[in-house]
């Protein structure tokens, strides 16, 4: 009895230190790509966003502005500064799951740009909300709008969880900014 | 010890189908979708793009084969108190490598399927084969079944992915190339949320029903 118990103890180590070891493998072949994908889709984002980035190195990451509103607004992840203005990069809830945004703000105080770097919104609809089109909707926008849906943003018909969802991300980032830049220098 | 042999003996493999039959049965005499009934929850809820289907259709054929192959390969040597989590580190573990894989080399794909990938670990079609046909089967024979039952699952995704992508929203946009456009139209987004599936699933059973009550009669 007791052998078996061992027998069957030790058969079920075996198989599972072997799919471990399989795993440990796949693992370190693909951490490298996995991150080099993920800093892209984050710069190409943030180019987007901040029109007149030519290059990620002109961004400047700045753990002690995030560390400034972080409290105050958790959905800031990420403050990336450059000479011509700030990007927020914000994490928040879609309707389809997490999203991740890139939203940039000038010097001015006044957005530049909206862009996606992840997403699971529902084809169709929620995905219309992201297109380039409808995100240049939030250009020009500062903390003198109100940034409410049905206010003075139009939600996209059939998508306006995903509508609130980037709205409240820019205004939460250009609240972010102010905090840590005042109202913007003209 | 004669007890213990005696767990070990194994049903005897089938014989009478050729490795064909075993991989053709998985288009039509067995779905897994249509006929098996097994694996929808994620097929209902992904197929509402082409592209999705071809994804997560080649993830979960390539799961399907190696847990298959792994599983009946080692038939011999599992004892069948613990064979069933025997079964789900096997399948665990192919899942995990394909999640992994996909984020690393599609991200973009990955995106979209989200959480429909690690959760192929508990899709029944992968499960219901280890138990059901891998484990009393040779190796070849289980490939055969694995690959077999991968077509057929992704052929339907296929399917549905068409209809869907079309009705739901009037174009077909295969890795961002516009293969076929309706069009000016408006679509019935309906189609590409989630009772699009249910309906598009039932019209394609009806269809099936249809065509295998006209064969009987």
């Amino acid at each position: 009895m007791m052998s078996r118990m061992v027998k069957l103890g030790v058969t079920l180590m075996v198989v599972g230190i072997v799919a471990a070891f399989g795993l440990g493998i796949t693992y370190a072949v693909t951490k490298k790509k996995i991150d080099q994908e993920n800093k892209l889709a984050e710069a190409k984002a943030s180019m987007t966003a901040l029109p007149g980035i030519k290059s990620p190195a002109e961004l400047v990451e700045d753990p002690k502005l995030l560390s400034a509103v972080n409290k105050k607004y958790p959905d800031v992840q990420k403050v990336l500064s450059s000479r011509i203005g700030d990007i927020f990069i914000m994490k928040t809830k879609g309707y389809g799951g997490p999203m991740e945004l890139a939203v940039g703000v000038g010097n001015d105080g006044k957005v530049k740009g909206v862009s996606v770097i992840s997403n699971r919104e529902t084809m169709g609809l929620g995905s219309k909300v992201l297109a380039e089109e409808n995100l240049a909707k939030y250009r020009g926008k500062s903390t003198s709008d109100q940034l409410v849906v049905g206010k003075d943003v139009q939600a996209v018909t059939g998508a306006t969880i995903t509508t609130r969802a980037v709205t409240s991300q820019a205004k939460e980032a250009l609240a972010a900014f102010s905090q840590l830049r005042g109202t913007g220098q003209d | 010890m004669a007890a213990e042999t005696e767990e070990l003996v194994l049903p005897e493999p089938k014989t009478g189908t050729s490795g064909w039959q075993e991989f053709s049965k998985g288009f039509i005499k067995q779905n897994p979708l249509m006929v098996l009934m097994v694996g929808l929850c994620s097929s209902l809820a992904i197929s509402n793009r082409v592209e999705n289907g071809i994804f997560m259709g080649l993830a979960a054929t390539f799961v399907l084969v190696c847990s298959n192959v792994i599983i009946a390969s080692i038939r011999k040597w599992t004892p069948d108190q613990i064979r069933i989590p025997i079964f789900i580190v096997v399948i665990a573990s192919f899942v995990t490598i394909v999640d992994l894989s996909m984020k690393a080399y599609f991200p973009a794909a990955y995106d979209r399927l989200g959480v429909w990938i690690p959760l192929i670990v508990v899709n029944c079609i992968i499960l219901a084969r280890a138990e059901g046909f891998a484990y009393k089967n040779t190796v070849f024979r289980s490939f055969m079944d694995g690959l077999g039952m991968g077509a057929g699952y992704t052929m339907l995704l296929l399917i549905m992915g068409t209809i869907r992508e079309l009705l739901g929203t009037g174009k077909i946009v295969i890795f961002d190339k516009t293969f076929i456009s309706l069009g000016a139209f408006n679509p019935p987004a309906i189609f590409v949320l989630f009772p699009g599936a249910f309906i598009t699933f039932a019209c394609l059973m009806a269809l099936l029903n249809r065509y295998k009550m006209g064969k009987a009669e």
